[in-house]
């Protein structure tokens, strides 16, 4: 077999299986504040079921009504935490650097408006998740999403929140 | 982030392991047509799944896939004579069929029929368009053959070459998932490349860098699409299926013929990456064949006379500082194929996951990974037989698409992500 000059900066061991062993060691990512928001009933029982796994700092939150009330800004709305205790939604994406809606049915369409608004509106990058059981969810939902979810997933299995929101370090 | 322990199931595809196991569901591309050209041409050593083979192609024509090494003393039948309907292991003589039967050993009287007590492992392979495949599970347990399209179109319309790239599997597989890398790393493809550019629907991938993403689960595996604005009202979509364990398709650009790639491990620290480029109802054109044999589009020039990328890590990829300046290329790595595999070899063999920090936009490979994951512990604890091992999963397309922004690509676009024979692909 030919071979071809190696230029003078390069090292072809370099990526070898022994030269990978001395990548650096440490973390390399500060804790990041995930968001993690039900839009609807179905959606809640999803969301409370992951918010019992230990997390790197993931809030978990149901969306609850639109709020009009002078001061809250556009895109207001009232979240419920997981103790039940009422909040803002624009108190709650202060520092988010993610929003992930979970939504199950067409009825979420309300809440993916105003909170897939007010993220855009701070730069906060957004994502959705839709549920449908088998043959993942009807369009309506899909729909009701799409313009507000920077990525739309359409999942068969609920328990691909848990899959999420682990490989992005929630 | 992945665990350690996933990390390494999904990884090792060595007997016995469960993601090997997996990819022992399927019929699998074992090697190029052209390597086996004629009958009783040289046997082809041929390593698949962390096992070493050797292939052949006997005076009949029969194809075979056998143990690499003589069951006598341990030679490689690599050495082989192969003549006479078998291959006959040189150093004493022994000689097997395209099955790995033993069938002389010239030593011993004929009448003791020793011969019929030396088996050697044996695999099928089947010549479906350009590619041998081969099935290395259970022969009773084995699928009906494959039915993608670009095998089973006429042999005019398409063209497969392959490469060998020098990592794992998984993370190959991943780029060809991996749509949000398109618009940065061969963003000088779009506009030089003869085999991709000039399609109207390259100006929004121009335009539009960030694209917003949305992933399906499919019965064989998984749609990705990835849409961006486009005028009156529409989305220009551009949608890939992956069908499991590693096919994967990328959408098309304008009447250019369309292509996409097969990923088959080696062993656990090399794979091959197999490229198809097919039209589905035209003769490619004298140009267009040319093209992929000179490395353009999604194939790569080689060391003459291997299979090896003739940019590879022996030689930093003929890195070029003054193109990647100039903005010539992207990354200053010549070629789509070597763009990416530059990159993810660079990762080194088997990429540590654990210290990866994906995002939102990565949600493909995220979804990828989980159903790899269940299809492989449902495979391993309860014999469930995988996806994609069905020929009805095999029947997909990519497909780019203008939309009225309402639509769900899934529902609009069930026919144009269907391979339907003699429909022209579904293109912008
Ligand atoms: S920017 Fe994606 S690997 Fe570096
Ligand atoms: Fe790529």
């Amino acid at each position: 077999m030919q071979r071809r000059p190696t230029l003078l900066d390069s090292c072809a061991r370099a990526a070898t299986a022994a030269e990978a062993r001395f990548r650096v060691a440490y973390p390399n990512s500060l804790q990041r504040a995930s968001l993690v928001i039900a839009l609807d009933d179905g959606a809640e029982t999803v969301v409370r079921a992951a918010a019992q796994h230990d997390w790197a700092g993931a809030r978990f939150l149901t969306y609850v009504e639109p709020v009009s009330a002078v001061g809250a800004g556009p895109g207001g709305a009232i979240v419920r935490g997981e103790d039940g205790s009422e909040s803002l939604l624009g108190d709650e994406l202060g520092d988010a650097d993610v929003v992930v809606m979970i939504a199950t049915s067409e009825r979420s369409a309300e809440a993916a408006s105003i909170i897939g608004t007010a993220s855009f509106a701070r730069g906060i990058m957004t994502a959705g998740c839709v549920f449908g059981a088998g043959d993942a969810a009807d369009s309506g939902v899909v729909t009701a999403l799409r313009p507000y979810a920077s990525v739309l997933v359409v999942a068969a299995d609920d328990d691909y929140v848990m899959e999420m929101l682990t490989a992005l370090r929630a | 982030m992945l665990r350690k322990e996933v990390n390494e199931l999904l990884t090792q595809t060595g007997p016995g392991t469960p993601t090997g196991d997996l990819f022992r569901q399927y019929w699998i591309p074992a090697m190029l047509a052209e390597e086996l050209p004629e009958n009783d041409a040289p046997p082809v050593r041929v390593k698949l799944l962390s096992e070493r083979l050797v292939a052949i192609r006997d005076s009949e024509g029969r194809y075979g896939l056998i143990d690499e090494f003589c069951a006598h003393r341990g030679v490689s039948l690599w050495f082989g004579r192969n003549e006479e309907s078998g291959l006959r292991c040189p150093y004493h003589g022994w000689k097997y069929d395209y099955t790995g039967q033993c069938i002389e050993v010239p030593s011993e009287p004929e009448e003791s029929g020793f011969c019929a007590k030396i088996k050697l492992t044996g695999y099928p392979l089947v010549k479906i368009g350009d590619v041998l495949w081969t099935h290395m599970g259970d022969p009773d347990d084995r699928p009906p053959l494959p039915e993608w399209e670009f095998a089973l179109v006429p042999p005019e319309q398409t063209f497969t070459s392959k490469r060998w790239q020098e990592s794992n599997w998984l993370q190959a597989f991943e780029g060809g998932i991996d749509s949000s890398h398109v618009s940065w790393l061969h963003s000088d493809g779009l506009k030089n490349d003869p085999l991709f550019k000039g399609a109207a629907g390259n100006k929004y991938n121009q335009a539009d860098k960030k694209p917003f993403f949305e992933v399906v689960q499919a019965e064989g595996g998984l749609f990705i699409g990835a849409r961006r604005d486009a005028e009156d009202d529409q989305y220009y979509w551009r949608i890939t299926p992956w069908v499991m364990p590693s096919f994967t398709m990328v959408p098309p650009r304008g009447d250019h013929p369309v292509h996409g790639h097969f990923w088959i491990p080696i062993d656990d620290e090399n794979c091959w990456a197999y490229s198809y480029d097919y039209h589905p109802v035209r003769a490619l054109t004298a140009d267009e064949r040319q093209a992929m044999k000179d490395g353009h589009g999604v194939h790569c020039e080689y060391v003459p006379g291997t299979y090896r990328p003739l940019r590879n890590k022996d030689n930093d990829y003929m890195m070029d500082r003054a193109a990647q300046k100039r903005g010539d290329t992207y990354s200053g790595v010549k070629g789509i194929a070597m763009q990416d595999a530059s990159l993810q070899e660079s990762m080194g063999p088997i990429v540590d996951r654990t210290k990866e920090n994906l995002v939102s936009t990565d949600n493909g490979i995220i979804m990828a990974r989980q159903r790899l994951r269940k299809a492989v512990t449902a495979l391993r604890d309860d014999g469930v037989t995988p996806p994609g091992v069905d020929p009805a999963h095999h029947r997909v397309r990519s497909a780019s698409i203008l939309l009225p922004r309402e639509d769900a690509f899934i529902d609009t676009c069930r026919d144009a992500l269907a391979a339907t024979p003699g429909v022209k692909q579904t293109s912008v």
